[in-house]
Parts: C-alpha cells; structure tokens; sequence
C-alpha cells in the first residue's frame, strides 16, 4: 500500500467518525428538537404584562366584529326584519336566504360558523386562558384585577351575543372542561351570564378611566346587563341596571342624531359599548352595500362619493313600509337616502322599490378600500333609556315615567310640542308597546343585532315575516340553527328544535 | 458502546419500534467498524480463479466481479479464441491477465479501472497479405449501414483516444487520414448499438444494430443504480431522448404525460407557473400530495419561497413553480419511483412517490462543445366566449325589460363602441426563446459537463414574463483507483413578471377576472385619460391592472452536492455525500396610484424577502458482489437533513409618486407601514439499508428499511420505520421458456412496503401562541397573540401501505416492450384535521386518524411497429385510478373547499373519493305549464328546476348529492414517432376522462355578482324566454332567487379532453465539416387542438393548486406555442 493510500484512509477514517458522531453521540431524540423560532410558549408569554396584553388583544379581536365580518354580522341579524333587505352582489345568494327565511344550519360557513360560533368561542377560549394562567406574572394588584375583569367581561358578553343567536350553548369555563360539552340549561347559561357580568361590574375602570378607548369599562358591563335582562324580560333588574348607568352621571343622549354616526364624532357621551373600527384594518364595511349604484353624490344628504371609497355590488335597502312610518319631523329619517344622482348624471328615485338607503355610518374620508373608521355601538345611552322605559311599562302599567323617557329620545329626534308622545296616547299598555317597537325601529335602524331582539321580545318576529310574504318564517326561526359543522364536530351538542 | 444506546431516552421501555431503531443504529456501527477495520487490510488488486475450460468472457466477468475493473474489448477479438483453463490465487492483476492471455494472439493494456484487451501486433490471421496492406495505410476508408443495407447518414465515427472524429455522408461513407497503426474506430448513431472495432478491420460494409430495448440499461433508484432488468419495484424511466418536444420552460414539462399513473396539473399557463405532480392519486387530505424530488441525490424542498401577494396585490392561489430554476436540457434522466419498493428508502417522504432527476455528465475521451437554441411565437390557446358589446346590450337591456334588472342600468346610448377586454389584455405575439451551450467530455480520470443557459419567456397576459439564467457544472475525478470524488452543481437567476391574477373579488379582483366580467360597452380610457371605470361596477379597468399593478420576482438559487466515494476492497463501497440547497428571492410588489384599488391609498408597495435551505450530509456503504449463480447488494447508510425557511415583509401606502415604486418604501406615508418575520426550521435523522439479491439470474429479492426522525412530530413519536420487500421473477431465463420465442423479457415483480408522510408544517406537535386577531384601541391597531393550534403531542407519520403487482414485458426480440402494474394504496394513521367540538375555540386537531385508499392499472407500452427505412414507434400509457376515503375518524361528512363568494365545493365522507363535488342536481328549468304546487320555493318560469331529493316541498341543504370528483376514471397518452433517414416526426397525443371540475368563472354567469358585469355568450342568447322555452338555460330575471346553491350540476363540468400537446418535425444532418459534426433543425407546435366539453379557458387547468381539488377561477390561460429549433454539434 503506498503512501497515498495510507493518507486518504486517514482522512476517510477521521471524516466517518465525525459521521458516526453527528448520528450516535448526539443522541438522536435529542437532536431532533428544533427550536420554535416565530411562536411564543404559552408559560413564558403569559408571565408577562404585556404577554396577557397581547393575549387579551386577541380577545377583543374576537368578539369586537370589524370588517367583512363585523358587516355579515349585522347583515344576519338585520336581512330577517321588517326593516332591511338586500338584492345584488354575491351576498345576494346568502341574503336570499335570510329574507326568506329559508335557511338552514349548512348556511355558508364562512358566515354563520366563523362569524357568529367560532369567533365568540375563540373569545371565550383565550378570555379563559387568560384566567387560568395571569399569576404566572407579578405585577400591579390593581392592573391584574382590570384585566381579570377585562377577560370575564368579554367571556360573558361572548356568551350573551351567542345566547341572543342560538339559545344557550355549551358553557365553557375552563380550559380544562371535557372535549364534548352540550349546551347547558337555560337557566345555567343565564345564570353564569348575570353572576359574571354583575362581578365585574365593580372591578372594570370607570368611564373614561380605562387605559384606552376601546376597553371594556364599567358602563358597559351595566349596560350589557341591562339588555341582557331586558332580553330575558327581567324587568326589575332591567330598571335597576338602567338605574345604575344613569346614576354614573357620564352618558348623555348626543345633541345631534345625524352627527352621532360620523367617525369624527365617535367618541361621545352617548356610546357605551362599542365595537370599535379602523381604517387600518377591521373597519366598518357597511357603507359599501349601502350606496347605491353609481351613486356619485346625493344633494338632499350632502354627500358626494370620493375617489377611491367602494360601492359594492351589493344593495342594502329598506323596506319602504319603514321609510313611510316615520313622521314628518323625524330627524332620524334624515339619514336615509331616497334619491341620489348617479354617473350618467341622472337623479335617481330610490323611493316606492323598496330602495332606501340607510346611510348612517357617514362614509370616513380617510376610509381605506372597504375600510371605514366608524365605530359600531353596541349599545347607546338611548337604548337603555328605552329599556328602562320598556321596564318600567312592563312593571306597572299605566306608567308616566315610561313615557317621559321616550319623549326623551323623540325630543333629540326633533319630535317636540305636538309630536311628542303623551300618556293618553296609549289606551294599554300594548298600544304602549306597539308604540315603543316604533320608536325602537326608528331610534336604530341599520345598527347591529337590535331590530330582531326587538322583535323577538315584542313577540312579532315571526307575524312580522308574515306580513312581509315570508311565509316560511317560523318560531323556529327566532334562534339560528347551530352551525352544521359544529353539530357534526360535537355528538353531545343538540341542534335547535325545527331545524 | 454507550455511545450506541439510546442516551437521553426518557422512556426505557423497549417497545417494538425502538428496538428496531436501536438494531439498525448498533448495524450501523458495526459496518461503520467493519468499514474502518476493511481499510486497514487493504491492499493490492488480487485475483483468485480457478476454472476449467471456460470462455474468456467468463473469465472476463469474474475478473470485473472480484476487481471491479471493466475489461473493455470487441466481441470480434475474442470471440474465435479457444477456451481457457486458468488456476491461481491471490495473484497480483497484470501478473494474472498475462497468464489468461497466454498463447493467445491478444495482449491487454490496464489504465485506470479498465483493462482493455488487444490484438497482439504480428499475429494477425485473416489474411496476412491484406494485414500487411493495412498496417501500411495512413487513411482508412468505410461505410455504416443499418441494418437493412441503406446508408446511414450523419454516424458519428471517431478513433478511439483520439480528437478525431468525422460523420458518414448521404451514402454512409467517412474518410480519415493519417489513422495509427493500432487504432480501434468507434462508429456510434442515436438509436443504434455503438460499435468499436480495429482499424484494420474490413470497414467496407459496417452495419449498425438498431437498440430494440435496451435491457441492460442502468436506472437510478434511491441511494443507488440497479440494472433495470432486475428492478423489482415499479419505476419509470425517461431518458432524455424520449422528452417532450419543444418549449419546456420546466423541468416537469419535460416528462408530462409520460408515465402511466403519473398526473401533471397545471396550475396556471402563466410563464413559470406552479404544477402539481401527483403520483398514483392523492393519499392524504392534510398532510402534502406532492411526490418527493431528488435532485443528483439530494432531496429538495419545493415549498415556495416569498410566495405571498403584496398590498392590494393578491397572492397567487397557488405557488409560482419552485423548480423554474433547473435547465431542463442539462438533465440526462429521470426517474420516477412509484411503488413502495422502491420509495420506501425514503421513507417518511416517499408516499407521494419519488421523481428522481439525474443530470448530464461529461463521457471519457472525447471533448464536446453543443449548441441547443428555440425561438417561438405563443398565442391564447382558447379565449371564453362571452357577450360581444352588442350582444351584451341587447341582453342588458332585454333583461331589464323582462323585469330581471334596474331600469338605470339600461343602456341607452346606441353608439358604443365598447371594447373587447380579453384581447386587450391578451398578447398574441408573446415570443419565447432558450439557447443552452454545453461543454462536455474528459479523462479516463476526469469527466466534466458545464453548461449555460438563458431562457425568457414572455406571457400571453401582458406585462408577464419569466427569464432564467443558469449555469450548471458536473465534475467526477477518480483520484485513485479507489479514490473518486465528485461535485454536481447548479446555479441560476430567474425573473418573473406578474399582473394581479388570483381569487381576489370586486375591488381585490385581478386581471384576468376583470377582463372576463368588466362591462365591454366601455373604452379602456376616459376622455381625461384616465383608465375608465364604471359606477356601477365594483372592479378595476382590467388594463389599468395590466399596466399599472406589478409583482416581480428575482430569485437565486443554488443547490449542489459533493461527494466521495472510497472502494475499500473490490465489494465494497463506502460513500459520503454532502449537499445544500439555498434558495433566495425577493418580491417587489407596486399597485399604482391609477388603479382603483390603490387610489385611496396613494399607491401601494411592499417587499417580500425569503430564504429556503436545507443542508444534507449523508454516509452510505454498499457491499456489492456477483459470484457463482449469486448477486448481493447490501447498502446501508445514515443521512441527517435540516430545513430553515426565514422571511420577511414590508408594506406602505401613500407615495409622492409612483416612479420609485417599491424600491424606496420610507417615502411612503409612515401611518402605513407594515412589517412581518417569521422564521422556522425542521430537521431529520434517518438509518437506511436495503438488500437486493439475486439468485440464476432468474429470483430477485430486494428488501429496505429505513427509520426516520422528524422534529416535526410529538416527542412520543419521533421515529418512524418504513420496510420494504419485493420479488421478481425472469421468467425468460428459464430453461421451459427457451423454446417460447415469443417473449424477450417476461418478468412478473410483487411488492408490498410502508411509507410515510410528513408534510403538515411545523412545530404542529407543540402548543405555541402566534398572531392572533389585532384588538382597535385608541384607534390603532394593537398586535394580538393567542393559540396557534390544539396541540398534539402524539403527534406522528402518516403511513401509506402499498401493495403492487406487475409485469414486464418484451415481445418478438423486443420490438414490442412494456410493462403492466396494478397497485392498491392504502393510508392510515393519516394526518388529519380532526373536527373537534369548536366550542373549545378550535375546530380541528391535526391528529393520525382516518384512512384512504387509491387503487389502479397502468399500462405502459413501446413498440416498434416499423424498423426498416421508414421507422415508427408507437408508446402507449393508459392509467386507471380509483380513489376512496375509507375513514375519516367520524361518521358525519366535513364540507369544505371554496373560491371566490362559493364555498362548501367539496364533501369528504367515507365511501366516497376525495374532493368529491357536493351540491345540487339540476332538472332543467321551471317551464309555465309546469305544477309548482309541488314546491313553497319562490320559483316562477324561467328559473333553475333544483332537485327536491328529499321531496319535501323545498330544495336546501339536505338536496344536495354528489357531483362527480376529479380523479380521472382513465388518462392516457399516444406518442408516435415517425423517422426517415435525417427526418423525425412526432406527434404526442394526452387525454383524460371522466373528470369534473367547478367553473367558477360559470359560476358567476348563472349568479352574477352584479346586473352589469359580462357573461358567457352561450348562456344568454340561449336563455328562456317566454317565446323560447329552454330547458337548458334559465332566463336570468332572478338569478339570485333560490339563495346559494352555486355548486350544482350545471357549474360543475366535464372536465375530460383530448389533446395534440406536441407535434415536432425535425432533420437531422451532418454538413461534412471538420468542426461542425451534426446539425438538426425542428419546427414544433405545442398545444395544438384540445377536444373538450368544458366551457373554460383550459379542462387541464387547477387554478385552486393541487390536483383532484379542482376549482376553476380566473385561469390563466394556456399558450399555444410555434417554435423553431437548431442544435449543433462541435
């Protein structure tokens, strides 16, 4: 063997050695770990302030609808009234559904199971991670305490937007609750709603003193309450909590209806709870469907459509019928739009096609794409002043104070003098009621969630439909049906009679 | 050895799989001692014979058996030499060849590893007059003829070890001066057997054997060759010369439809557009369907790098082709591993099957400069049908009056002169141009192929093209006799050009979708010069995407491997191979300031950076040995892989202007600026070894294992083990078969093997919290983070089980050769989101549940139908395939899949294919005679006749049915090749059947997103009408009326075809010059004629990525390319 050999063999030698290193020494278990690079472990991340932030961030990213969902969302709930419909777009097809009351639990899941189940119980899963895990950081007692709040709050408003949807569901608390889980009682589910809501009442900042616009206060948790008993006809608590937000001595009914909803005004007395929008991302897309096609600009209202501002396919009108219940004065009706001049320079009659516009989310200058600034209030100052009125009515028949609050609400609309309502206008208490869905329909036309709890409580949900020619419209239909896909995912879980 | 235990481990419990892991690493070790202890014994080459009477290529064979020398001589030489008796052992080499050649009028030369045999001068027989005359001569003369007496034009003839080399002229002819008195010519033609004999041979009439099939070819398995005769698992083999003609910008085109049982689908026509490969169906729903690639050795990761959208740019459905970069001309084979036996030594990554692609090396002794080059023009294969301005008018506004649209949107202005938006954005002329020059050749000791090539394509949707530069070196050096050492390296820069064309909607929609639904009664520009937009639609002008919305892409890409490979005795191999494989790209991305959708914004620009390596170091040892009536090859090997991807992204809105676009994103309102990195990286361990055996020459035995680790999975599961068997049986070589002359080849193989899959991503195992959605306070976006999954510790492989039988054919001396296969491929364990109660917030856990099932035929034939002057060869593929979900760990179906505003396109339930199509049947259409006490549905005359399955008054969820799914009942391909003296003639037929596909673009006809988009022609001048009451069409005044129900019987299509996918003409000549020895010129068609039912652009096509989840969307649509060709030999 020459020379030559000798020294590649060496060097082979030492090369599989190394090999034999790389492979045995190591210890393969060992090797294959590979660090997680881009993702955070839960333990580390919520031992710090700003790990829960981030956590509770995403809480509200849940449950506060924005954007395409934030639209669909009110979309769902609206499209089913006596107030809204919808033609054109490819939402039409879902739409179609909704105005006919024609649809069922595989209703596209991209609306009924990711907006209004998984949104929420991603809501409710990271408001308990949160729970389970805050003492793994020290820090201010008091901060620890808002944020505790914080994700009881958003937890137990989750469970009131999905009890309002589908009836009760299955109650999650814990992280640690069994996989399957069937809906809990309606009294359970109405019970842990009102104890959790009522605890953190005293825990969450006061109006104003949370650390930013946009969190949960004290108000809002009264005032979800107060709807919540409202919706559960608990009319005494109703008052009370009413009671409770006037007494903060903070909310006040906004001068001026038709400035209520620009995004410049959108921080104001009379907003309690919001879901808050951005331009930035997770805006409030309704104005696109509501514009309507080829608008260019509207004299009557004062607006005139800007470069760049979408106008969808879509057409999100109003029922003339409602257009036509307003009286005269009625400032409120000032923000429906009922002719517009179009492109070609026509002016175009929205009225008698069921075409009326409610453009109360006043398009946001500094709109991107889809994407306006308004904020959703979820619930207002007036709201809860008709809830009170609604209480009290309930309670004790024939009712002064009842009416006062309502007069309340018409006097900011310009319903003054003779248009203002008296006692003696109403021969019963359900003319009183009659009376108050109106007003009800007038004061939030366009806003989220409210007409179909309305009508659902005022028990006309189904003989409204009726009368309107849906007549596939049924009891059933006052709660949607759980997602199909989370019937199939979940044996324990029972779907809603009729469905 | 404590090395050598299981160190670390937490579980001490020997279970079955970690025993087999512990067996495999201590073998490991111990051919790991052996190897090192081989070294030390080492010594000089010995030979050991003892024989009796035999011929001297018996002798010969023992000698390359035991030495693994080759012993290279002519048939003509040896065979009149008597029979040997030789007997010796341990004997040095050049002593032993002495004493077998003794008394023989042959004498040897040994150089290198190759003992060439020769004639001893002065002891020539024939005829010693003539010898004496030829020994004499300076110039040789000669003839090649086929094997049919004609001459044969443009042989290459050259003399051995020599530069010298001359082609035969029109009349077979070649003529060399000054030849040496001992040189041996070598006459070689493409399709014939290469024949060497001495110059002093009778060269007057030389007639060249036609290679029928050649048997003894060596095809390229895992971690090895194998001769393909004794291949017992199923694999097909494409070599170079039977690539697809013409344009192949990939290297994937090259061999589409060339294999039975193997599926390419496009995803878009685009220049540098993704494929999907799938090999024998589609075996998972989660976990990845892609085959494994393995490039010179070296296993690459496809995965697309910096593949996202941009601002207001949408990201493409699916990812630009990762494998754009390799030249398609440097590569010499490819391979493509079909079966368990032989995929299974990949193990975790092999259940997709495995494509193996081989690249060109230099050949010994002769040095050659060639010159490839194409030019071709492409134009829109087939553009859809839609409304022409005044067909769309009068349907505008014929609907209008028929109550089924707004009276403002009649259009009123009888003077338009409107515009045909798919030839606007379509170019016709897009040319298309690859010009490669290779340099190849070298030593005995040294071989190498260095080649260059640039290629630049340009899109028939304008403003998109793809060009590619690559340069690629192959070197091998055999430094000793023991000793060789090589490097395979490619290196390449490719740039692409892209316009918005994906799923985008309304305002995100890009060009392709606007140019099919932007109203034609208007002109691409206002009378201010702006791009003209309608108010009544929601959509930018499809021109002002074209011209003012860019992505491009610069990409640079090198991978490469290098490897030693040490003889340590004659029968035994050891080999180290390293390689990497860095993939760079950065995407540049500027929607204009023009563009609706980038107006508000002020423009949009965004950078997308991205880096893809992965690293391989590897040891194999192979003990190979052929003695008596035995053959054993045994290799065994380890190999450790890592895979790191990074990226990052930056976005603005807002500019000054448009100029810098988005190479200088600070200008850009600060408000706006978005950033993102992200970072992650997987690895693998794996333990290898196979056996092949074989016994007569008649008895094949091949068996693999491999165990794989994989970071990917729950600690619990790390490793996987993944066997093998196969057998196979030459049927011919029996003695009962020597009087069937029929058969040349008759082989049946049966094999049965495990392989895994891996491909869910990473750190799925682990519970981890990632971006989540942003909360808005104060105003402004506030980052979130929660739970990235439901975690799954037990997380593990996902195993494919196959088993495969088949037969190889040759008939009538191999005129007629092929194979047949049958295979049923069943996954468990496999990958899968699991529905889980999403009341915890998750609804799904990746989990190892559920199972599937593809089952087929293949069938693939060559023959040889004419071989006489006129030649013609027919090859035949045909595949059948049959998939079926057996399990998904549930009873209740999962519904899924969408594009566009349609959803739940596709229903995954047990006993039925993947993918199937679920939605409803159609009828036909209401008519006015009709009952319609039969349904509570709002339905009048003219609208869409739903099935009530269920009979009970209304059509909704519970009506739907199946509809078909996209794994073709049968596809198949004819190519034929027709040749006559220099001409060739090939024509290359594809077809599929029995496939579906949702047009979503259809979709869109029957439920138009709004009143004044286009549509399809077809639909609305045919449509019902109270005087024409069509059965077929419905009369669109309310289109939207039975709410969603956009997955139906109409709008998913037929997707099957026929196509002439190529059509090349070409001739071949030699000009009779010293320096330019052959010259070929083609003219090719690619993509001739599709026969099809489908009403999109191409039935070929899978916008949605992937192949059997097949959603037509905005399609880009395929080119039909003219091309000339030249190649020239130097």
């Amino acid at each position: 063997m020459n020379t030559n050999h000798i020294l590649i063999i060496r060097r082979l030698r030492h090369l599989i050695g190394m090999l034999v290193l790389v492979f045995s020494t190591a210890g393969c278990e060992k090797y294959l770990e590979e660090p997680v690079y881009s993702e955070m472990d839960p333990e580390s991340l919520l031992a710090t302030e700003a790990g829960v932030n981030s956590l509770l961030n995403s809480t509200f990213g849940e449950l506060f609808l924005s954007g395409w969902d934030g639209k669909s969302r009110i979309n769902l709930e609206n499209w089913c009234t006596d107030i809204e419909w919808e033609t054109d777009g490819g939402e039409n097809l879902i739409a179609t559904q909704m105005i006919n009351f024609t649809w069922d639990a595989s209703l596209a899941s991209n609306w009924l199971n990711n907006i209004l189940w998984l949104r929420p119980y991603r809501a409710i899963r990271n408001a308990n991670l949160l729970l389970e895990n805050i003492d793994r950081g020290t820090y201010d007692a008091a901060r620890k305490a808002t944020y505790l709040a914080e994700a009881r709050f958003m937890r137990a408003l989750a469970y009131v937007k999905m009890y309002s949807w589908f009836g009760p569901v299955p109650l999650r608390t814990s992280s640690d609750d069994p996989l399957e889980l069937g809906r809990a009682t309606d009294d359970a589910m109405k019970a842990f709603i009102e104890s959790e809501l009522q605890s953190v009442v005293a825990e969450l900042p006061l109006p104003g003193d949370e650390a930013n616009y946009g969190r949960p206060n004290r108000g809002a948790a009264l005032a979800t309450l107060c709807k919540f008993y409202l919706n559960t006809k608990q009319w005494e608590k109703a008052v009370d909590a009413a009671n409770s937000i006037i007494a903060l001595d903070t909310y006040r009914l906004y001068p001026e209806y038709g400035q209520l909803f620009r995004v410049e005004n959108e921080r104001n007395s009379e907003f309690i709870l919001v879901f808050p929008q951005s331009p930035q991302g997770g805006g409030n897309n309704y104005i696109n469907g509501a514009l309507p096609p080829g608008f260019q600009r509207s004299p009557e209202m004062g607006l005139e459509f800007r470069s760049g501002w979408q106008n969808w396919a879509a057409q999100y009108r109003l029922y003339d019928r409602f257009y036509n219940s307003f009286t005269s004065a009625d400032k409120r009706k000032n923000l429906i739009m009922t002719s517009y001049i179009n492109g070609a320079g026509q002016t175009v009659s929205l009225l008698n096609d069921n075409n009326t516009r409610a453009i109360k989310f006043w398009p946001d200058p500094n709109a991107i794409v889809n994407e306006h600034g308004n904020d959703l209030p979820e619930i207002r100052y007036a709201d809860i002043l008709l809830a009170k009125a609604e209480a009290l009515a309930e309670l004790n028949w024939p009712n002064q104070e009842a009416v006062d609050l309502v007069n309340q609400i018409r006097e900011r609309a310009g319903l003054v003098g003779d248009d203002a309502v008296l006692l003696t206008d109403f021969p019963g208490l359900q003319a009183f009621r009659d009376h108050l869905l109106n007003e009800r329909a007038w004061e939030f036309y366009g806003e989220a969630g409210i007409r179909r709890e309305d009508l659902i409580r005022f028990g006309k949900f189904v003989s409204s439909a009726h009368e309107r020619g849906k007549t596939n419209a049924r009891e059933t239909h006052t709660r949607f049906p759980i997602p199909q896909d989370a019937i199939d995912a979940d044996p324990s879980l029972e779907q809603n009679e009729g469905y | 050895m404590d090395n050598y235990s299981l160190t670390g481990n937490r579980d001490t419990v020997a279970t079955p799989a970690k025993l087999i892991l512990r067996v495999m690493k201590i073998t490991y070790f111990l051919l790991t001692v052996c190897l090192v202890q081989v070294f030390a014994e080492t010594s000089a080459q010995k030979l050991t014979i003892q024989r009796e009477q035999v011929g001297l290529r018996n002798i010969f064979s023992e000698i390359r058996n035991q030495t693994g020398y080759s012993v290279v001589y002519s048939v003509k030489h040896i065979e009149r030499m008597p029979t040997v008796t030789v007997s010796f052992t341990d004997m040095d080499i050049n002593e032993a060849m002495t004493r077998i050649l003794e008394g023989l009028p042959l004498d040897f030369v040994i150089t290198g590893k190759e003992i060439v045999i020769k004639e001893k001068p002065g002891v020539w027989r024939a005829s010693d007059t003539r010898r004496d005359l030829e020994l004499q001569q300076q110039t040789i003369s000669g003839r090649v003829l086929d094997e049919h007496g004609n001459p044969l034009q443009g042989a290459a003839v050259r003399i051995k070890g020599s530069q010298q080399e001359v082609s035969t002229g029109s009349d077979g002819r070649f003529t060399f001066n000054n030849v040496e008195r001992n040189a041996v010519i070598v006459i070689s033609f493409v399709g014939y057997e290469t024949r060497e004999l001495a110059a002093s041979a009778d060269l007057t009439s030389l007639t060249m054997k036609p290679i029928v099939a050649d048997l003894s070819e060596v095809v390229v398995v895992g971690y090895g060759t194998q001769r393909k005769s004794d291949i017992t698992g199923a694999v097909s083999s494409i070599r170079a010369e039977d690539f697809n003609k013409g344009a192949n910008a990939t290297f994937d085109q090259l061999i589409a439809g060339k294999a039975a049982g193997v599926q390419f689908i496009q995803s878009s026509g685009e220049p540098g557009g993704g494929v999907a490969v799938r090999i024998r169906g589609a075996s998972s729903v989660n976990a990845g369907t892609s085959p494994l690639y393995v490039i010179d050795g070296l296993p690459i990761d496809n995965s697309s790098v910096a593949g996202g959208g941009g601002a207001n740019f949408d990201a493409p459905p699916s990812p630009r082709n990762p494998l754009a970069g390799i030249n398609p001309e440097d590569i010499e084979s490819i391979e493509i591993l079909k079966d368990a036996s032989a995929t299974a030594i990949y193990g975790s990554r092999g259940a997709n099957g495995v494509i193996m692609v081989t690249t060109k090396k230099g050949k010994a002794g002769r040095n050659t400069v060639s010159y490839s080059g194409s030019y071709g023009q492409q134009q829109v294969a087939n553009t859809i049908d839609l409304l022409s301005t005044a067909e769309y008018i009068q349907v505008i506004n014929a609907l209008i009056d028929a109550g089924g649209g707004p009276e403002t949107n009649r259009i009123t202005d009888a003077n338009v002169v409107g515009t045909d938006w798919q030839a606007q954005v379509f170019d016709n002329n897009a040319s298309i141009q690859n010009h490669s020059l290779a340099f190849s050749g070298g030593s005995e000791q040294t071989r190498y192929y260095f080649a260059l090539n640039a290629f630049d394509q340009g899109g028939i949707l304008k403003n998109t093209a793809f060009s590619r530069y690559a340069a690629k070196l192959n070197i091998s050096s055999r430094i000793t006799d023991r000793l060789e050492v090589g490097t395979a390296l490619n290196v390449s820069y490719s740039h692409d050009e892209q316009v918005p064309s994906g799923f985008g909607i309304n305002a995100q929609s890009g060009a392709m979708y606007t140019a099919l639904n932007f109203d034609p009664t208007l002109p691409i520009y206002d009378n201010d010069g702006n791009y003209q937009l309608s108010s009544f639609l929601d959509m930018d002008n499809p021109m002002s995407l074209v011209n003012e919305a860019r992505a491009t892409s610069n990409a640079y890409r090198t991978f490469g491997t290098a490897y030693a490979q040490f003889k340590i005795t004659p029968y035994l191999t050891a080999k180290v191979n390293a390689g990497g494989d860095i993939n760079n790209r950065r995407r540049d991305v500027y929607v204009g300031q023009k563009t609706r959708r980038a107006m508000a914004a002020g423009g949009s620009g965004s950078v997308l950076n991205g880096m893809l390596g992965n690293y391989l170091l590897e040891g194999t040892i192979t003990y190979d040995r052929r003695w008596e009536h035995h053959y054993l090859n045994v290799m065994g090997g380890a190999t450790t892989q890592r895979f790191v991807y990074t990226s990052s992204s930056q976005n603005a809105d807002g500019f000054p202007s448009d100029v810098t676009g988005s190479d200088n994103l600070g200008l850009g309102d600060q408000e706006t600026f978005r950033m993102g990195t992200n970072r992650a990286a997987n690895r693998l361990l794996s333990y290898l070894g196979r056996v092949n055996y074989e016994l007569n020459n008649k008895y094949l035995f091949t068996a693999s294992l491999r165990a794989d680790g994989s970071s990917r999975f729950g600690i619990n599961n790390r490793f996987g083990f993944f066997p093998s068997f196969a057998l196979g049986w030459k049927l011919t070589e029996e003695d009962f078969m020597q009087d069937v002359s029929v058969f040349s080849e008759l082989k049946p193989r049966l094999s049965w093997g495990q392989t895994g899959n891996q491909e869910i991503g990473n750190y799925s195992a682990l519970t981890t919290f990632g971006g989540g959605p942003s909360a808005i306070l104060d105003d402004r976006l506030s980052v979130g983070t929660q739970p990235a999954r439901y975690p799954n510790p037990d997380l593990k492989w996902e195993t494919t089980e196959q088993l495969n039988a088949g037969i190889d054919f040759g008939l009538f001396n191999g005129r007629i050769s092929g194979s047949v296969d049958y295979f049923t491929k069943t996954t468990f364990d496999m990958l899968f989101e699991l529905p889980i109660p999403s009341s915890t917030g998750y609804p799904t856990r990746l989990s190892n549940v559920g199972s599937i099932r593809n089952r087929g035929w293949e069938f693939g034939v060559n023959s040889n139908n004419l071989t006489g002057n006129l030649k013609w060869n027919t090859q035949l593929n045909l595949a059948v395939l049959a998939n079926e979900v057996l399990n998904i760990g549930q009873d209740n179906p999962i519904i899924s899949g969408g594009a566009g505003q349609t959803t739940g396109v596709f229903i995954l339930q047990p006993g039925s294919p993947l993918f199937s199509f679920y939605g409803w049947e159609i009828d036909g259409i209401w008519q006015t005679d009709d009952d319609f006490s039969v349904t509570r549905d709002a339905v009048a005359p003219g609208d869409i006749k739903y099935r009530d399955v269920n009979n009970d008054g209304t059509v909704n969820g519970e009506d739907r049915v199946l509809l078909g799914n996209a794994f073709p009942k049968l596809t198949w391909s004819v190519g034929n090749q027709f040749s006559y003296r220099g001409f060739n003639l090939s024509i290359f037929l594809d077809g599929v059947s029995g496939v579906k596909m949702l047009n979503n673009n259809l979709v869109e006809s029957y439920f138009p997103v709004s009143f004044r988009r286009n549509r399809y022609a077809e639909l609305y001048l045919n449509r019902w009408t109270p005087e024409n009451p069509s059965n077929r069409y419905p009369s669109f005044v309310n289109p939207g009326g039975q709410g969603d129900k956009r997955v139906n019987s109409y709008t998913v299509e037929d997707a099957s075809y026929t196509r002439i996918r190529n059509m090349s003409l070409s001739y071949r000549f030699s000009p009779g010059l010293t320096y330019l020895k052959n010259v070929a010129v083609s003219f090719s068609v690619e993509n001739l004629a599709t026969f099809t039912n489908y009403s999109g652009f191409d039935p070929s096509i899978n916008p949605n990525g992937g192949a059997f989840n097949r959603i037509d969307y905005n399609a880009y649509p395929l080119a039909r390319t003219w091309m000339i060709g030249l190649t020239a030999d130097f």
